[in-house]
């Protein structure tokens, strides 16, 4: 890969604005459906891709694959109804910062950490790409078992306010996560004789009844979702609130670019994707934050790191693809169908006999974030105007086209019926202090988890050591201790000063 | 976040009405009672982790009743669940709101998306409080139109077919 070939393909990449454009319209558009996720979206239009020239049907799927995984932050941040399971950390820091008026600030956050994390993995990716693809082959079930605690982990943290209702919430949520059939022998657990629960529950409907329904619920209990001050901040939205927005960016480049990675390399890993890189990412940066307990009243950073870690998941997912030919997710799996089609066989090969598709990917993909910038940047001032809707108008929309997404991804009825049952639960839940955040944590990595334990295990016939087994894995297992005690540790330390001082005066 | 962390520091102490705190142990027991006994004949590697979670769950529960009985023996509150229903004039909104999204997911089958997302948008609206008729019918088909572009005719997904549908799709040829 020399500069010239770079430069060529980053040529041809810009030419082809007349089919990224309108591909990151659609993906932003469908992105803020809970319910259509890339990989569905992708499917739709198989027709489409599958008619057009190769070059053009890449550009196409990848821009939309990228501005769904923007915009799934939009709702999540002004209506707290994240698009996908990967913007439901999003949710703890962005709702707040609309109630306080911020909504435009957290907009731009949610665009440009989006825009920059999902560029500099994909830059790092066209360059790293030898050494990245041989990653994938170091995590393995047991690595990815703690990979899968670290996210598991933000259920304490979400339950630091209200420790035992924050697990009994969490748990909740894990056992919900155990419904299905069982990875080894296929048998149904727990589906109340549901043949539509035998695959698990359905993260969509789950993510639409716990968020969208239940919150609806709530929020006609007042007139505006958002205080008083806060609403006068929003009718005088300025273009001010995208500067500041832009001023916060670049205060917090360095959280932009590590949560970005953490993003890469969990994407990287065939099956692990955009929810468990988003929470990881937000349990990390409260971790290592100089103020955690600010965390989830509405900070720029609580923001900037699940919505990093969503975009930098986008190149990752594509390595193993391209590398190894392996998909490392469903939207990847649709696009390998597409390539196929177009006579290209993915794996090593594919640099060799078609570097320009190869790596035209990766420019393809950086070319997309930086129109996507300049697409969604100026729209964040009108998206905040939003929150002045009253909510007896705002409350039955979301109901009843969230409800209609719930039917979309698997086309059964029973969806939105399960969409309802969860809006109650999710309801019930934050009436009485119980955290919904903490329940869907559950329900999306609880599977991912058992999965992963379950084939470590079954490798060692059901002896737990093969859990502390590699070396990896071990320095994987010392990272989260560490992410448990060092908030202890602090707290400790914190209270010892109070004691001090008290003492002290 | 906001609406449970703002308050759930001193919920318990600020409402006394401590039933509605025991209404998701009582729904997550049964469910993982429900989960022992449909488990119980199942190979070890498809209950250890259910059964693992489950009696974590279980130890939590007891531990959260025994909270709620301790506060309630020292008189700190009472078994009511003001807090779940409250406030009294949002409830018939909220179980309006409920009823005609279960009427929605009954009808769509045979009404098709359109016209049931018409009807239930009006009939949701007005039990919003929404007085205008003309304003009421005017959103609601902006809604059903705005389904009808996205989900039928620009993403032609599944969404089942009723009478405007059908009708559309003899207009438009397609």
């Amino acid at each position: 890969m020399t500069w010239d070939f770079l430069a060529g393909q980053f040529a041809q990449q810009f030419g082809l604005w007349w089919v990224i454009w309108p591909a990151i319209l659609l993906g932003i558009v469908v992105g803020i459906l809970p319910g259509f996720s890339p990989q569905n979206t992708l499917i739709m239009l198989l027709p489409l891709t599958l008619r057009v020239p190769v070059e053009q049907a890449l550009a196409f799927m990848i821009a939309l694959y990228c501005a769904n995984h923007l915009a799934g932050g939009i709702p999540a941040i002004l209506v707290r109804i994240p698009g996908s399971g990967g913007a439901a950390a999003t949710t703890l820091d962005g709702y707040p910062m609309t109630k306080k008026g911020q909504a435009q600030q957290a907009l731009v956050l949610c665009f440009t950490a989006s825009v920059f994390g999902g560029l500099i993995t994909t830059l790092a990716t066209l360059a790293l790409l030898p050494w990245l693809s041989k990653m994938g082959l170091y995590l393995r079930s047991v690595e990815m078992v703690v990979v899968m605690l670290f996210g598991l982990t933000l259920i304490a943290v979400i339950a630091a306010k209200d420790f035992l209702k924050g697990m009994i919430a969490g748990f909740f949520g894990l056992l919900l996560g155990v419904i299905g059939t069982d990875h080894i022998y296929n048998t149904p657990r727990a589906t109340f004789g549901f043949l539509e629960l035998y695959d698990g529950v359905p993260i969509v409907p789950a993510l639409i009844g716990l968020f969208a329904i239940s919150e609806a619920l709530v929020m006609i209990e007042e007139k505006m979702i958002v205080t008083e001050e806060g609403r006068a901040k929003a009718v005088s939205a300025q273009w001010a609130g995208i500067i500041d927005g832009l001023r916060l960016t670049v205060k917090y480049w360095w959280q932009i670019v590590w949560t970005a990675f953490v993003g890469l390399f969990i994407g990287i890993v065939p099956g692990a994707g955009a929810s468990i890189a988003s929470f990881v990412a937000y349990q990390q940066s409260r971790l290592w934050s100089k103020h955690p307990e600010k965390f989830g009243t509405g900070i720029p950073e609580g923001v900037i790191a699940p919505e990093s870690a969503n975009n930098g998941v986008t190149s990752g997912t594509l390595v193993p693809t391209l590398a190894l030919g392996v998909p490392g997710g469903s939207t990847a799996a649709v696009m390998m169908i597409v390539l196929q089609y177009h006579g290209l066989v993915m794996g090593p090969r594919l640099f060799v006999s078609n570097p320009e598709v190869a790596y035209g990917v990766f420019v393809s993909m950086a070319v997309a974030y930086i129109f996507m910038i300049f697409t969604i940047l100026p729209l964040a001032r009108y998206m905040s105007r939003i929150v002045l809707i009253e909510t007896s108008y705002l409350a039955p929309v979301i109901v009843l086209v969230t409800i209609v997404a719930a039917f979309v991804e698997r086309q059964y009825a029973f969806d939105m019926a399960l969409a309802l049952v969860f809006g109650v639960i999710g309801y019930i839940a934050q009436k009485t202090n119980y955290h919904v955040t903490a329940i869907l944590i559950g329900v999306i990595l609880g599977p991912l988890f058992e999965e992963y334990l379950v084939r470590a295990l079954r490798l060692s016939e059901g002896h737990p050591s093969i859990l502390f087994s590699s070396t990896l894995g071990n320095v994987l297992w010392g990272l989260l201790a560490l992410s448990l005690l060092l908030p202890a540790w602090r707290g400790w330390r914190r209270s010892k000063q109070m004691a001090a001082e008290q003492f002290g005066d | 976040m906001t609406k449970e962390s703002n308050n759930s520091g001193d919920a318990s102490v600020a409402n006394p009405s401590l039933g509605a705190d025991l209404v998701i142990p009582a729904l997550a027991l049964a469910f993982a009672i429900y989960f022992f006994v449909d488990i119980a004949d199942l190979a070890w590697e498809a209950k250890a982790n259910g059964a693992l979670i489950g009696t974590i769950l279980v130890v939590l529960i007891v531990i959260q009743v025994a909270r709620l009985g301790l506060q309630l023996a020292r008189g700190e509150g009472r078994l009511g669940f003001d807090s779940l229903l409250g406030p009294r004039e949002a409830l018939p909104a909220r179980l309006a709101l409920v009823g005609i999204t279960i009427a929605f997911v009954v009808a769509l089958p045979w009404l098709g998306l359109t016209l049931t997302l018409f009807l239930s948008m009006a009939a949701a609206l007005r039990a919003m409080g929404l007085k205008s008729w003309r304003k009421t019918l005017l959103i609601s088909f902006i809604v059903a139109a705005s389904a009808w572009g996205l989900f039928i005719a620009l993403l032609e997904t599944d969404m089942p077919h009723g009478p405007v549908e059908i009708a559309l799709s003899k207009i438009l040829g397609k």
